[in-house]
C-alpha cells in the first residue's frame, strides 16, 4: 500500500494524488492496491471529521479527489477482466433532505468495493425507491439523511419498502446524528457512522 | 400566566424560579419576552458543529444552574440530538420539541415543516445567523483562506449544489433593511432565489409565559432527555 499516496489524499493535495496514482499504476501497482490506499485515507479522514479536525470543506475534497482517482483506475480494472459485483444496492437521500456529500462518498466506497450502486441522488420519495429497488433486483437499500427530520421520511421508505412486499431487502440508514435508537424507529436493519461501516454492513448482507 | 386546561399541575411551575440557557442566535429572539427577573445565559453559536460538545456545555450549565432555579428553559430544538441525554437535578427542563432553531424563528414545527416541503434545497438565514457569521459568504471566505479562490468556488458550488432557495425569516428584529440586503446580496452572489419569509415570535412566547403544551417537553427534576419525548404525540 502506497503511504505517499494516502498522505497525499488525506493532505488534500488533489493534484498529487492524482499523479501519485497515475505514476504507481504506470509502475506496475495493482489497482486494487490504489483502491487499498484509498480506504485507508478515507478511513483517517473519516476520522478527523468525526474528532472535529476536519470540516465539511475536507470531506467535499477528499470526495472530489476520490472521484478524479477512481476515473484512473476504472478503465484499468476493467482490462483485467469482468469483476465480479457483490450485489446491487440502490442508495439516495432521503425525502425533505438534500445533503449528498457523505453519502456520495459512501456511494463511491460501495462501488469499489464491487457493489453495484444505483444512487438516486436527493429529495427522494418512498416511492422512487420501492420503484427502483423492483427494477433493479437490489436487495439492499441504503438511506441517507442528515437533517433530524429525515428520520420520518427514513421510517415512512421502510415501511413502503415492506408494504409492497420487499420483505427481503434489507435497509441500512447512515447521516448525522443516527444511533441504535434511530434505527429502531425507523424500522431499519442497520445503521452506519461512516462509509467504512456502510461497506462492512453491506459485505455482511451480500 | 394561565395554565393550559388540564395541565394544573404546571400551574405552579408557570410562577417558579425560571432561568434561560439559549443558543446566541435564539436568545435574540427571547430577549423581547423575558420578565426582568428572568437571568438568561447565552452559549456561544459553533456548538451546533459538534453535538456532543454542545450536550456537554449544555449539561455543565444545567449542573451549574439546577439548584438555583424550578425550571431551566432551554433555548434550543433537537439540535441534531445534542439534548438528547440532559438532565437536572432539581429543575424542570422546557424544551421546544423541534428540530432546530429555524422552527423557532418560524413560530412553529409545522411552519418549518411546511417550508421545508416548498423547498427541500432551502438555505435558511436570520439576522441572528448573519451577525455570527454562518453564512455562505463567511464559509466561502475561510475557504479560500485555506486553498486559494479558485479551488474554494469549486467547493461552495458543490456544498450549495442542492440549493435552490435563500431564505432570509424576518424576525421583526431592528435594522432588518441591513440584515436583508446582505441576505439578498448573499442569494445573487450564490445563485439562489430571494425569498422572505415572516417569522413568529409565537413558540418563544409560550416558552417563556406558558403555556407549555404539546409544543414543549417538560422533563421532570432526575429524568433524561430522550428522543422519544420529541417524536411521542402528547
Amino acid at each position: 500500500m502506497s503511504q505517499e499516496l494516502i498522505d497525499a489524499i488525506t493532505d488534500m493535495r488533489e493534484e498529487d494524488a492524482v499523479a501519485i496514482t497515475k505514476k504507481l499504476l504506470d509502475g506496475g501497482a495493482s489497482p486494487v492496491a490504489v483502491l487499498d490506499a484509498c480506504r485507508e485515507a478515507m478511513g483517517i479522514i473519516g476520522m478527523r471529521f468525526e474528532t472535529g479536525e476536519s470540516f465539511m470543506p475536507e470531506l467535499i475534497l477528499a470526495g472530489e479527489i476520490l472521484a478524479q482517482i477512481s476515473a484512473v483506475v476504472k478503465p484499468r480494472m476493467q482490462q483485467g477482466g469482468e469483476d465480479k459485483k457483490l450485489g446491487k444496492i440502490v442508495l439516495g437521500t432521503v425525502q425533505g433532505d438534500i445533503h449528498d456529500i457523505a453519502k456520495d462518498i459512501v456511494g463511491f466506497m460501495l462501488d469499489i468495493n464491487g457493489f453495484e450502486v444505483t444512487d438516486l441522488g436527493v429529495d427522494v420519495a418512498p416511492e422512487k425507491f420501492v420503484e427502483t429497488v423492483k427494477s433493479t433486483g437490489a436487495k439492499i437499500v441504503g438511506l441517507s439523511g442528515f437533517l433530524t427530520l429525515a428520520f420520518d421520511p427514513m421510517k415512512h421508505t421502510v415501511e413502503a419498502l415492506k408494504a409492497a412486499g420487499l420483505t427481503d431487502v434489507k435497509v441500512m440508514i447512515g447521516g448525522g446524528q443516527i444511533d441504535e435508537n434511530i434505527r429502531q424507529y425507523t424500522g431499519a436493519d442497520a445503521y452506519g457512522k461512516d462509509a467504512m461501516a456502510a461497506v462492512a454492513i453491506a459485505k455482511s448482507w451480500a | 400566566m394561565t395554565a393550559p386546561a388540564g395541565f394544573d399541575r404546571w400551574t405552579l411551575l408557570y410562577t417558579a424560579k425560571r432561568r434561560v440557557v439559549a443558543c446566541a442566535t435564539v436568545i435574540e429572539e427571547m430577549l423581547g419576552w423575558l420578565p426582568a427577573d428572568v437571568e438568561h445565559e447565552v452559549l456561544d453559536f459553533g456548538l451546533h458543529l459538534r453535538p456532543e460538545k454542545l450536550r456537554e456545555a449544555l449539561q455543565a450549565r444545567i449542573d451549574d444552574q439546577s439548584d438555583g432555579a424550578d425550571v431551566l428553559l432551554l433555548g434550543y430544538g433537537l439540535c441534531s440530538m445534542a439534548v438528547v441525554g440532559l438532565q437536572a437535578r432539581k429543575a424542570h427542563l422546557v424544551i421546544p420539541r423541534t428540530d432546530d432553531c429555524i422552527a423557532i424563528f418560524l413560530g412553529s414545527c409545522a411552519a418549518y415543516k411546511e417550508q421545508s416541503k416548498k423547498e427541500p434545497g432551502t438555505y435558511y438565514l436570520t439576522k441572528g445567523w448573519i451577525e455570527v457569521g454562518d453564512t455562505p459568504f463567511e464559509e466561502h471566505k475561510k475557504m479560500v483562506e485555506k486553498y486559494g479562490e479558485a479551488k474554494a468556488r469549486r467547493l461552495t458550488q458543490i456544498l450549495l449544489k442542492n440549493y435552490r432557495r435563500l431564505a432570509f425569516i424576518n424576525t421583526g428584529q431592528y435594522e432588518i433593511e441591513r440584515f436583508r440586503e446582505y441576505a439578498q446580496k448573499t442569494a445573487e452572489s450564490f445563485d439562489l432565489r430571494f425569498e422572505e419569509i415572516e417569522g413568529s415570535p409565537a413558540l418563544v412566547q409560550k416558552m417563556v409565559n406558558g403555556p407549555w403544551d404539546d409544543e414543549f417537553l417538560v422533563v421532570e427534576p432526575g429524568q433524561m432527555v430522550t428522543y422519544t419525548d420529541f417524536i411521542t404525540p402528547r
